[in-house]
């Protein structure tokens, strides 16, 4: 294995391993499976989000509307559950409500050229304030009985919300290296004119990237709903913030072109974790915030040092 | 540098252009079609006072967007600028009231705190050479977490001397706001810097090319170290003047406000890539986002409609300016043309787009009615009380109620409109709904400041924070305004009647009195709250704490933590309690949306023996009720709260209920008892497996 091509993501890993050091010193229990269990299920929504984020990111855009997107979706899902309708079918249904929201985006940002930032920040006032606008805060409740846990039941339930997750996240994984889907994605990111003369049409690659990055959204939000048996309408706030950190701790460039989705997930699990550990550390929540953005900075930091080191030694 | 100026001044143009290079006139016709539509719907809209009271409400965002247009122009952003109003809010405080420091002082430091904070952000990004993107990120959670950290969330200063408030609240020649000469003072100061000064030159050399920039001879991280240090600066200074202008200095000062600041820039004509920005465009764009906020309020639009039209209003500024701009490039780049996208495809796309959103907007609006209106189901309040609008005394006009919740979203709040409503119909009065989307103490200034100016009788607020909202509630008192509280109370002076249906007190001891009686007396237990700053939890908590220490020595809380008000994030809490806390016997969650989130975590980790009590609606834990895991929640009855604050303040509005009453025939619910100045709905009530099915709200 070639370290080099990887040293992002290790300094990434590294502080991780850190964090979980610390912890398994001082509070053991946290290494229980029954909380690892948990840790993975609550971050199994989360790690959806940030694949199709780290995709964004890469081609050098950055979606800030997913929060919004994400509970749009949710009461969407919510309602549409309690017409009654299969869970297979719910499934398609979700997929299509995101799309249609990525697609939003994507045409914006794609086709028009607009600047990712500014459509996806209008966007997500509009959909937030839509939102609250039309449920007026009421959350769905009655769901039908098999809508939690699909109605198979807890355990496999929970395998599913985090089984659908990571299989996703092998897809993407696979398809990003050997796919010419996966290798445009780079191409763009890097340099869309070059893109463009080597035969890639960049608008379509932004287009879909937008697409899919809703498609997951709703599959996230219906996979985060069924953990529940109702679905409040103020759900998802601040999950662009959570998406975007672990990708950028994850060692994705945010000029784009540069990124792995190997480090998105250790991304994920380091800030998903930092919440948790504290806890058990017995550290008081007051500093949780300030913990968080020091580790955003801290994977900044050690990063370039890393990279100063390399360099002295050659 | 001359040829900098030269480039970029384009000196031969006519004023307009020089003005607003951008197309920044589209933003003048949006103003007038705001200004002309809002005069004719919006009540007292077109009046010197109201022009005067919008600008102040724009001071703090407008002292962000000032700076953030220089930072945009350089290619960079930042996103920490609330963050650190935050941190600076807090900063004042301490120094002012713990430290005992002058106030000069304590400004002056709070200043400095900017400045370092600034520093930080402009050592990171041009020593480090990271995205200013994510490096403000990192700092946003780092300096609100700092501002947390220090003041454990709770601390909330106030009881500022009356010259400092002046700053936020004064009046100059007793129409205009203080803090409005600041505003001016920023604007031409950045404008000079920014048109003037070789160093403002430079900075769109900077935005269009650093590389350039460095061989033009610019020092390129200078230049960029001073304008992220002025930004941590006017935030501060922001910080001061929102302190001044609530008069209270908690860690939630500025949350949200980058966005704001963000998008008025962005809405000025300002490239987010660069090189392109001015002054005038960024106000025209903060203007054009403050009016459509106050103009909605005065013409009794729904707030939301706000949210919507700004991102409407964003995504339309920028399409236009790129179609403009294609156009005036087109000539010159005709053989580019395969790469072209022609105006007529842009005009078909954002048809259908517009299109697709109305009939996303409109399917979701039909569907979440339906679905309301069958959850409601077997009360059908909306024909039987419509018919009664007929009964409504005729003794002349209509009164007008102005009633605030302390967050429009909140299921609880909610259900405390649905008595509201049914009161309002029943007596034949107009009810206006309004408040803050999130607990947001300066949106509720804002929400009272414009009820003022369209002319109410009476106003009820349930207050999220008394010192912040005194002054304006008294301010419509005196302009012969009936002003009652609800729901959670404003300094006495400040308001003529207190709707009360429990104090904290009250509320804090039948928590704690119902959970040591599942407990058994003895035992440890937990609470998850709100969030962290939320005013009145704390109170219950400082409540808790005291019956605790009074009465209960075997029983030991080992945890508060924070939900946000967020079901999912109390659900993971409340995991992680039951796991570090293995000896936890029952859960106590004091936010309306915690409460089923805290039982979800207890149902699934299996743990029998734990309990969850808390204060919560009874339909969002039915399930949860009848299960078994929540014992029981306690409550009133939210819509007779509602329902008898509009009948209170309706008769206080038509002189039927005067100073000194003893009591209040209310309607449905017959005689109400009236303490001093406050009308007493009755005891906490608690739902428990036994009377829950008997309630629905």
């Amino acid at each position: 294995m070639n370290f080099d091509r990887y040293k992002r993501e290790i300094s990434a890993a590294i502080a991780y391993l850190v964090l979980l050091l610390i912890v398994g010193i001082a509070a053991p229990s946290f290494f229980d499976a029954g909380n690892l269990g948990d840790l993975f299920i609550n971050n199994a929504p989360v790690l959806l989000l940030a694949i199709g984020m780290t995709l964004v990111i890469l081609i050098g855009e950055i979606d800030i509307s997913v929060g919004s997107q994400f509970a749009v979706a949710s009461v969407a899902a919510g309602m549409l559950a309690k017409t009654g309708m299969p869970i297979p079918v719910l499934f398609f249904l979700m997929m299509l409500i995101g799309t249609v929201m990525g697609a939003v985006n994507g045409v914006l940002i794609g086709w028009l050229k607009l600047p990712s930032i500014i459509v996806t920040l209008a966007l997500l006032v509009a959909w937030r304030d839509g939102l609250r606008w039309t449920t007026e805060g009421a959350w769905v409740q009655d769901l039908p009985p098999n809508f939690q846990w699909f109605g198979i039941g807890q355990t496999f339930g929970q395998i599913l919300i985090v089984g659908i997750p990571l299989v996703i996240f092998a897809v993407f994984v696979w398809s990003l290296r050997n796919l010419n889907l996966g290798r445009a994605i780079y191409a763009v990111g890097s340099d869309a004119e070059a893109a463009r003369l080597a035969g890639i049409k960049p608008q379509k690659v932004v287009f879909g990237v937008f697409v899919v990055m809703g498609a997951l959204v709703g599959l996230a939000a219906l996979l985060n709903a069924a953990r529940f048996n109702s679905i409040p309408s103020n759900t998802g706030i601040g999950l662009e913030l959570k998406a975007v950190a672990a990708v950028v701790v994850g060692g994705t460039a945010i000029t784009g072109g540069r990124g792995k989705l190997i480090g998105t997930l250790i991304g994920v699990a380091l800030l998903g974790t930092i919440g948790t550990a504290l806890t058990f550390l017995g550290i008081n929540a007051f500093w949780e915030k300030a913990i968080q953005g020091l580790i955003i900075l801290a994977a900044l930091v050690g990063d370039v040092v890393l990279a100063r080191l390399e360099r002295k030694k050659k | 540098m001359e040829a900098i100026r030269q480039t970029n001044l384009q000196t031969e143009q006519p004023l307009f252009a020089k003005l607003f290079p951008n197309n920044e006139w589209v933003l003048l016709i949006v103003l007038s079609v705001e200004i002309i539509l809002f005069g004719f719907t919006g009540n007292n809209f077109l009046t010197a006072g109201n022009g005067f009271e919008i600008t102040r409400l724009a001071v703090e965002i407008g002292l962000l967007a000032l700076v953030m247009t220089l930072i945009i122009i350089t290619g960079g952003i930042d996103l920490s600028v609330g963050s650190m109003m935050g941190l600076s809010a807090v900063v004042m405080g301490a120094l002012w009231r713990d430290a005992h420091l002058p106030m000069p002082l304590a400004i002056l430091l709070t200043l400095l705190v900017g400045v370092l904070g600034g520093t930080l952000n402009a050592l990171i990004i041009t020593k480090l050479r990271f995205p200013p993107l994510i490096v403000t990120l990192g700092t946003f959670s780092l300096f609100r977490g700092m501002a947390e950290g220090l003041t454990r969330g709770i601390e909330n200063y106030s009881g500022f001397s009356q010259e400092f408030l002046f700053l936020g609240q004064g009046y100059i020649f007793g129409l205009i706001p203080a803090q409005l000469l600041i505003l001016i003072v920023a604007i031409f100061g950045i404008y000079w810097i920014l048109q003037r000064t070789a160093y403002g030159r430079s900075l769109y050399a900077i935005g269009f090319s650093q590389e350039g920039a460095r061989h033009a001879g610019i020092k390129v991280r200078r230049s960029l170290n001073i304008v992220y240090i002025l930004s941590g600066l006017m935030s501060s200074l922001a910080a001061v003047i929102y302190v001044a202008h609530l008069g209270q200095a908690k860690s939630d000062a500025g949350t949200g406000y980058e966005l704001m600041a963000i998008t008025a820039v962005v809405l000025g004509g300002a490239s987010i890539f660069g090189g392109r920005g001015t002054i005038p465009g960024t106000v025209l764009g903060l203007f054009a986002i403050v009016i459509l906020q106050n103009g909605l309020r005065l013409s009794g639009q729904p707030a939301e409609l706000a949210g919507i039209l700004t991102g409407v209003l964003l995504v339309a500024t920028i399409l236009i300016d790129r179609i403009s701009r294609q156009a005036a490039a087109k000539p010159k780049r005709e053989f580019l043309e395969e790469e072209e996208v022609r105006n007529s495809q842009v005009g078909i796309l954002s048809a259908v787009i517009l299109l697709a959103a109305i009939i996303v907007a409109g399917s979701n609006w039909m569907l979440v009615r339906s679905i309301r209106e069958s959850n409601s189901g077997s009360s059908s309040p909306s024909s039987s009380a419509q018919n009664q609008t007929a009964n409504a005394p005729a003794n002349g006009k209509k009164s007008v109620i102005a009633m605030m919740p302390k967050a429009k979203g909140d299921p609880y709040f909610i259900s405390c409109k649905k008595g509201a409503d049914e009161a309002a119909k029943e007596v034949g009065a107009e009810l206006l709904w309004d408040g803050p989307t999130d607990l947001d103490p300066a949106k509720q200034n804002e929400v009272v400041e414009a009820w003022i100016t369209r002319g109410v009788d009476t106003i009820a607020v349930s207050v999220e924070n008394k010192e912040a909202i005194s002054t304006v509630l008294k301010k419509a008192k005196d302009k012969g305004i009936k002003v009652v509280t609800w729901d959670a109370d404003a300094n006495k002076d400040a308001r003529d009647l207190f709707i009360n249906q429990a104090t904290p007190q009250g509320i804090g001891e039948t928590l704690m009195d119902e959970a040591a009686r599942v407990l058994g007396n003895k035992g440890e237990f937990a609470i998850v709250t709100a969030s962290l700053s939320a005013a009145n939890q704390n109170e219950w908590i400082k409540y808790i704490k005291a019956r605790l220490a009074e009465k209960y020595p075997d029983i030991k809380l080992v945890a508060i933590q924070p939900s946000d008000g967020d079901r999912d994030r109390a659900f993971s809490e409340t995991q992680n309690i039951l796991k570090v806390y293995p000896n936890v016997k029952l859960v106590m969650g004091i936010a309306a949306p915690a409460v089923p989130g805290v039982a979800e975590a207890v149902k699934q980790s299996g743990k029998t023996d734990v309990k969850v009590t808390g204060l919560s609606l009874p339909n969002m834990c039915k399930p949860y009720i009848k299960e078994g895991i929540i014992d029981h929640i306690v409550l009133w009855d939210t819509g007779n709260l509602g329902y008898l604050t509009v009948f209170v303040s309706n008769a206080l509005a038509n002189g039927t209920l005067k100073k000194g009453d003893k009591q209040i025939q209310a309607g449905k619910l017959k005689n109400i008892e009236i303490v001093e100045d406050e009308v007493r709905l009755g005891k906490p009530f608690v739902f428990n497996k036994e009377n829950v099915d008997n309630f629905d709200f």
